[in-house]
């Protein structure tokens, strides 16, 4: 009989996620003070930043550094671990905004039931009850009628209506909104309007600095230092390029993931090849480029 | 009635077989519609002298009046006749000859005219040589002759009978071949052959069994060649066919492949090659052709000239061993490709490079080629040697130092990975007062020493002209100071603290030395970086700096001072064992070596360099530069000399000023002289870089800096040992004035005493005089333009004009809109279909905006019935909405007035009506709507297909501009309003769309960066860019030294890839049939399309635009 191993997923309901483990976060600036800051005055925050620079992982780190201490966790079905006095939770909520999310995506719908429909909270209205860190994942790809929903949210009344049910909710105390965009897919019609962004603080995230960024991606990966200080370097080279045919740099999620090919035994330059330059770009000439400063760069 | 000559006609006719008076009697009826009494009367008797002609003739007859009836209707009486007559005469000859002329004729009367059927006539009978075969071959003539008329010109025609005819003299059979041949593929050649016709004629005398081959393959393999040069290819195959060459179907079909793999677009040039070999030696042109595809696959068409040459000149010596060298048989020929296929052309890797260089560098670094460089005459002069000005990098054009491509590459990348290093790490950011990391400072004490002995050199020099002058006056008046005649020469000061470098190197009494030293420590110390930096780079420098080692010459044979140097460039090429150190300089030669080692650290920068200049040099410039014997060096080890102690350092100074003191014998030996450059480093030259830099700086900035005049510059230029000149002095003069005018262009300063216009020196191209412009008028705007030479923009160099068209009579667009009515409503229902696509509610969705209430009902239902329910129940509304934005462009050119083809092929069919046969000819025609009316011309189709591009653009309401282009020079670039895209569509736009006249030249470039600019400024999702024109761009100056068309290619090429960046998709649409030589360039990614059928502008515009913009 061949033995199965038995599958390791576990299920929690959307607002009962909390981050449990401390997330690695190395902080580049004042970005942890002024996030905890903007919390206990419930003001929303926006985050800024190209793609793989550590914004989400951030939130994560805000979520966990918050709830702390954090003692529970309920695993659905599981049973309820009771808080002790003084501990608070802070739940995160993630969306990854896209082109069809609709306000009831967000806000909640009927659902039909056997006896008629029956009303389902959304992941937002979820938030806002719990008192979660909401995070709205690259907003502006959102339909504008989706980023006007959130604007009672954001400001001192902190209330959801929801049209449907013809109910208001007051946030919960704890609950604060975040979003996060990328500028550089700025195009003049994709942009957040003005209306929306001035309800938020904006934290500005970049690829960190070469020593900071070795540290991550050693961290990260478990590489030798010698890899990964190549790495920052490579990261560094092909930042050089954007605006000179690259969309978009390197990111610092991409150099981890080389480099932890490159620990599992990759040859270097492979492992660069196939997690940065082939992600990269498609152009045979802007590939052979990259590979270029690669071999430079690794022997 | 009966009168006349008739019945006694008809008497004689009842004495032939009786089927001839049947014929008659049949036909009579129906040539009396066409003919009055009198002519009945001749066209009868005609048949009779037909019909006793011969014995045999009356079969002649049968067929004569058989055809009568319908050969009547095309023919007037006269004309009638004179065909009747031609069959007579054919008759005589033979019946059988005139039976297939009558037969033919029903179907070529309609095709020819009239005055050309005795000469049709007369070619048949050319054929007949009283034989029965010529007899069968005539006959078969005559059959196939209507299918050759109907589609061929009848000169042509003539040529091919006289071709058969020729052939029948070698082979009836042959010949009778060719004629059915002919008929089959004569008729779908186009201009290629007349060409073909002249080769086969050709090929008679030598070969004639060749022509039947040849017109078998022809079709085929005419297909190969671009249809513009098969013309030159049949041409190129009669010319070998006169001189005797034998296979000449080989030839076609092997040269035809051979053209069909060459790159798109060099036909023509491998043709000229073929021209050139024709001359020389014919019988080389097929072993080259055949060859040309395998050399082809290894080396580029730029490198096959290097190649095609050798032969060629082999050839005029030798011709057999040329052939060979074509055949590729010869030793010669393979290693010449052998060489040529592994060198690296710039042009190939640039792209590659480029992007490299910028990467590591972190700037917008460009790369040129040295050739550049040196054309820019801004001191460099070397070709051959990379080298940067601090924003570009150059490198050489090609690369042959090795055998394999890859190994030339790895050559380029490690030259190139030097150069930047110059600017990654800092060799021009010299700051004269910025304290070194690593050394002590010295300089400003030496600085101080310089300035010292400066002063006092100056205070002799002033005291020795005192006296002179004294002397002269002999104290006639006694007060010397009023001397008005002196002046110093250093009043200025040194210019060259202008630049730190400058600065710097200026402190030294050998400026030569010091600059070679500087160079050795500045390039050792980036060599270090680069290993530490870009291990992955290593193997293939060390290559590069193992093989410049070995080519460096002997220590020993050099003077003691340039041994030094020579000792210092030996190390830093990463030679340290085994170093040739006279004895008695063994502490100097250490010494060096520390100082040397200090800056392979990576915290060395360039201050380190200077410093470790400064003491390199205080050391070897203390050392005669005299010959030593090979025994008085010993072999040393300097790997690992020891730490640098300032105090070591200061006694073996002092050590060898003692020295130098005590041998002050008078000569220092040979005077000093500049070591051989390290090829792979490039030219170095850190002194103009900051020069440039600060130049520009400069004249950026509002000029508070103190302004360096262009007499000034050269003085600076003449003083900096950067600049070698092997000229004679005058020469020098005048090189370094030509220099300091063109790096003040370069900068961007305004050159002195130069009036505007007239250009600053003899570098200018012819061109740009005048400079930038300026938009002064309203609605005039400035645009840039692309050199691609220069590989920069020209700023502000053209005056777009906005105007709006005149309103004409807007009947044009309601006359264009009856005439493709049914075209035009085809056209409206396909843009239609787009439409509701983007409205629609979508059903039956498992998630959506709401509930359908019909879906949810029955859900409902159901589930009360216990089944289960569709969950599917929301609906969904696609709020993608068309958001699309598009501008066309139309060329309003000269050109366009053009009238389209026909009209010079068919003048007389202006006329043609008159003439019953040209008018079938001309109905025919019309049918097959060649001819639609007679004057059209380009641009009307253009205006056509606009107007019915609007009705359709109306009905799903996209934002649209029209607008036309045109203009003559850089500052009228003319942009012409049709109807603009924020203006409502209005009988306005209709009556300009009257009003688009064929005007100017086309400057494109700047006519699509005003419409980008148009196109910028709307909110959509999708925006297009439509451009029609009817051929290349052109205009007068748009171009480079007045003779590049790729110029106005090239400009026009970064409007189109400006515009993308701008997220707008370009579009071309020419109707020039040679577009395909230039498209691919000007549009290089992007969509284009050469419209084949110009007439199909219409319909084609419209379904262009809607495949464009439905895909999204």
């Amino acid at each position: 009989m061949v033995e199965t191993a038995a599958p390791t997923f576990k299920e929690y309901a959307i607002e009962e996620f909390l981050v449990r483990d401390e997330p690695y976060y190395r902080p580049i600036g004042d970005e942890i003070e002024l996030f905890t800051a903007a919390y206990r005055q419930h003001i929303p925050v926006l985050l800024k930043g190209p793609t793989g620079c550590g914004k989400t992982r951030f939130v994560e780190y805000m979520a966990w550094q918050l709830g702390r201490p954090l003692a529970t966790v309920k695993e659905k079905g599981g049973k309820e671990e009771q808080l002790k006095a003084g501990e608070i939770r802070v739940p995160l909520i993630t969306i990854a905004c896209h082109e069809d999310l609709t306000a009831s995506d967000l806000v909640g719908r009927y659902l039909l039931d056997a006896n008629g429909t029956r009303w389902i909270d959304g992941p937002m209205t979820r938030a806002v009850k719990n008192g979660a860190i909401l995070y709205l994942d690259e907003v502006v790809e959102a339909r504008k009628d989706t980023t006007v929903l959130i604007h009672p949210l954001t400001d001192h009344r902190r209330i959801l209506p929801i049209e449907k049910t013809g109910s208001i909710i007051e946030a919960d105390d704890r609950f604060l909104l975040c979003v996060s965009y990328n500028p550089g897919y700025q195009s003049a019609l994709k942009d957040l309007k003005h209306s929306t962004r001035q309800r938020f603080i904006s934290i500005e995230f970049y690829y960190p600095p070469a020593d900071i960024e070795t540290e991550i991606v050693q961290r990260e990966s478990g590489c030798s230092k010698e890899h990964a200080d190549s790495l920052a370097k490579l990261g560094e080279k092909i930042r050089n390029l954007e605006e000179h045919g690259l969309q978009e740099g390197a990111s610092t999620r991409l150099l981890i993931y080389a480099a932890r090919l490159m620990s599992e035994g990759i040859e270097p330059r492979r492992a660069c090849q196939v997690a940065i330059v082939w992600t990269l770009t498609d152009d045979h000439e802007l590939q052979r480029s990259l590979e270029e400063v690669t071999s430079s760069i690794f022997e | 009635m009966t009168s006349g000559p008739i019945p006694e006609i008809e008497a004689e006719l009842a004495k032939l077989p009786p089927a001839v008076l049947e014929a008659y009697n049949e036909a009579n009826g129906a040539v009396k519609e066409s003919f009055g009494e009198e002519e009945i009367g001749l066209w009868a008797k005609e048949g009779l002298t037909i019909g006793t002609q011969t014995v045999r003739s009356w079969e002649s007859a049968i067929e004569y009046y058989r055809v009568s009836p319908e050969v009547s209707k095309f023919l007037s009486f006269p004309s009638f006749m004179q065909w009747a007559r031609c069959g007579t005469y054919l008759a005589q000859d033979s019946p059988t000859l005139a039976v297939s002329f009558f037969k033919a004729s029903v179907s070529i009367v309609p095709n020819l005219r009239p005055q050309y059927i005795p000469r049709w006539a007369g070619l048949g009978r050319s054929l007949y040589k009283g034989t029965w075969k010529s007899s069968t071959l005539a006959a078969k003539f005559f059959e196939v002759s209507p299918d050759l008329v109907r589609n061929l010109p009848f000169w042509d025609v003539e040529v091919f009978a006289s071709l058969i005819e020729a052939l029948s003299y070698k082979s009836y059979d042959v010949a009778g071949e060719c004629l059915v041949l002919g008929r089959d593929v004569l008729p779908a050649m186009g201009r290629e052959r007349e060409p073909f016709l002249a080769m086969s004629r050709a090929l008679i005398d030598t070969s004639w069994r060749e022509v039947k081959t040849c017109l078998e393959l022809v079709p085929r393999a005419l297909q190969l060649v671009d249809e513009s040069q098969t013309g030159r290819f049949l041409k190129l195959g009669e010319r070998l066919a006169k001189v005797g060459l034998r296979n000449t179907s080989r030839f076609l079909s092997d040269g035809t492949q051979a053209l069909s793999k060459v790159p798109q677009g060099s036909q023509g040039y491998i043709l000229d090659l073929c021209d050139a070999l024709v001359v020389i030696t014919p019988d080389a042109v097929p072993p080259f052709l055949k060859s040309l595809d395998s050399v082809l696959n290894r080396i580029t068409v730029s490198q096959l000239d290097t190649w095609f040459q050798h032969g060629a000149h082999l050839l005029q010596e030798n011709p057999e061993s040329g052939i060979a060298f074509f055949k590729i048989e010869s030793n010669k020929s393979e290693s010449m490709l052998e060489t040529l296929s592994s060198s690296l052309e710039l042009d190939r890797v640039k792209g590659i490079l480029r992007l490299y260089c910028r990467a590591l560098a972190g700037t917008g670094l460009e790369i040129l080629d040295t050739q550049e460089l040196v054309r820019r005459n801004i001191g460099w002069v070397d070709e051959d040697t990379a080298s940067t000005d601090g924003t570009k990098i150059f490198l050489p054009p090609v690369v042959d130092h090795y055998p394999s491509k890859q190994d030339n590459f790895s050559w380029f990348k490690v030259v190139s990975t030097h150069q930047v290093a110059h600017l990654e790490f800092g060799s021009f950011e010299y700051e004269f007062e910025k304290p070194a990391a690593l050394f002590e400072d010295r300089r400003h004490e030496t600085e101080q020493k310089m300035l010292e002995l400066k002063e006092a050199e100056r205070v002799a020099a002033k005291e020795e002209y005192e006296m002179a002058a004294r002397l002269l006056t002999s104290g006639a008046e006694g007060d010397v100071d009023m001397s008005p005649g002196y002046e110093d020469p250093n009043a200025m000061g040194s210019l060259r603290t202008f630049t730190d470098i400058g600065r710097f190197l200026e402190i030294f009494e050998n400026g030569r030395l010091v600059f070679d030293i500087f160079t050795v420590l500045e390039d050792c110390r980036l060599d270090y970086r680069i290993k530490v930096e870009y291990p992955g780079i290593q193997k293939a420098s060390s290559r590069v700096q193992g093989e410049t080692l070995e080519k460096r010459p002997r220590i020993e044979d050099m003077p003691l001072q340039q041994g030094m140097v020579e000792l210092l460039i030996h190390m830093s090429l990463d030679k340290f064992q085994d170093l040739p150190v006279a004895i008695e300089y063994k502490e100097a030669g250490e010494m060096l070596s520390r100082i040397l080692h200090q800056l392979r650290t990576a915290e060395a920068d360039v201050e380190d360099t200077a410093e470790a200049t400064l003491r390199a040099y205080e050391i070897i410039s203390r050392v005669p530069n005299e010959k030593e014997e090979d025994d008085q060096f010993e072999e040393q080890d300097l790997e690992e000399p020891g730490d640098f102690s300032e105090e070591d350092y200061q006694s073996l100074v002092d050590q060898l000023q003692a020295g130098m003191d005590a041998s002050s014998d008078g000569g220092d030996g040979e005077s000093y002289e500049s070591p051989d450059p390290v090829d792979y480093r490039g030219d170095f030259k850190p002194e103009m870089v900051q020069l440039l830099t600060k130049l520009q700086a400069d004249s950026g900035g509002d000029g508070e800096a103190q302004a360096m005049t262009q007499e000034m510059l050269e003085q600076l230029l003449q003083e900096s040992p950067e600049l070698e000149l092997d000229a004679e002095q005058g020469e020098v003069d005048s090189n370094m004035s030509m220099f300091a005018q063109n790096i003040m262009k370069e900068a961007g300063a305004p050159p002195p005493n130069s009036q505007p216009g007239e250009g600053y020196g003899p570098l200018l191209h012819d061109d740009d005089g005048g400079g930038e412009l300026e938009a002064r008028e309203p609605e005039t705007f400035v645009y840039d333009e692309w050199d691609f030479r220069a590989n920069d923009y020209k700023p502000r160099w053209c005056i777009v004009k906005e105007k709006m068209v005149e309103e004409g009579d807007a009947t044009f667009y309601h006359e264009a809109l009856k005439t493709y009515k049914a075209l035009s409503n085809h056209i409206r229902r396909q843009f239609e279909l787009i439409m509701p696509e983007s409205m629609r509610k979508t059903y039956r969705l498992m998630d959506g905006e709401d509930i359908d209430l019909n879906a949810a009902l029955e859900a409902w239902c159901d589930l009360k019935m216990g089944v289960p329910p569709d969950e599917k129940i929301y609906w969904h509304r696609k709020r993608n909405r068309r958001e699309v934005a598009v501008v066309f462009l139309l060329d309003m050119s000269a050109s366009t007035a053009e009238a389209i083809d026909e009209g010079r092929q068919t003048v007389d069919d202006r006329d043609a009506p008159d003439d019953p046969v040209e008018y079938m000819v001309w109905l025919r025609r019309r049918r097959e709507g060649l001819v639609r009316r007679n004057y059209k011309r380009i641009i009307d189709l253009e205006k056509e297909g606009t107007t019915l591009l609007i009705d359709a653009l109306e009905s799903i309401g996209d934002t649209y501009g029209i607008y036309g282009f045109s203009g003559y020079g850089r500052e009228n670039v003319e942009f012409y309003v049709i109807k603009d895209i924020d203006e409502d569509f209005s009988d306005k736009v209709k009556r300009r769309i009257d009003k688009i006249t064929p005007l100017h030249a086309t400057r494109m470039g700047a006519a699509i960066r005003h419409a980008t600019t148009k196109l910028e400024k709307q909110d959509a999702k999708t925006k297009i860019m439509f451009l029609i024109s009817d051929g290349r761009p052109q205009d007068r100056g748009y171009s480079r030294e007045g003779v590049e068309k790729e110029y106005a290619v090239h400009d026009t090429h970064m409007a189109l890839v400006e515009a993308r960046r701008k997220d707008i998709i370009p579009f071309c649409l020419t109707v020039d049939k040679s577009g395909h030589d230039y498209l691919k360039s000007m549009c290089g990614d992007m969509g284009y399309e050469v419209l084949a059928d110009i007439w199909s502008l219409p319909e084609r515009l419209p379904m262009l635009y809607r495949q464009l913009t439905s895909v999204r």
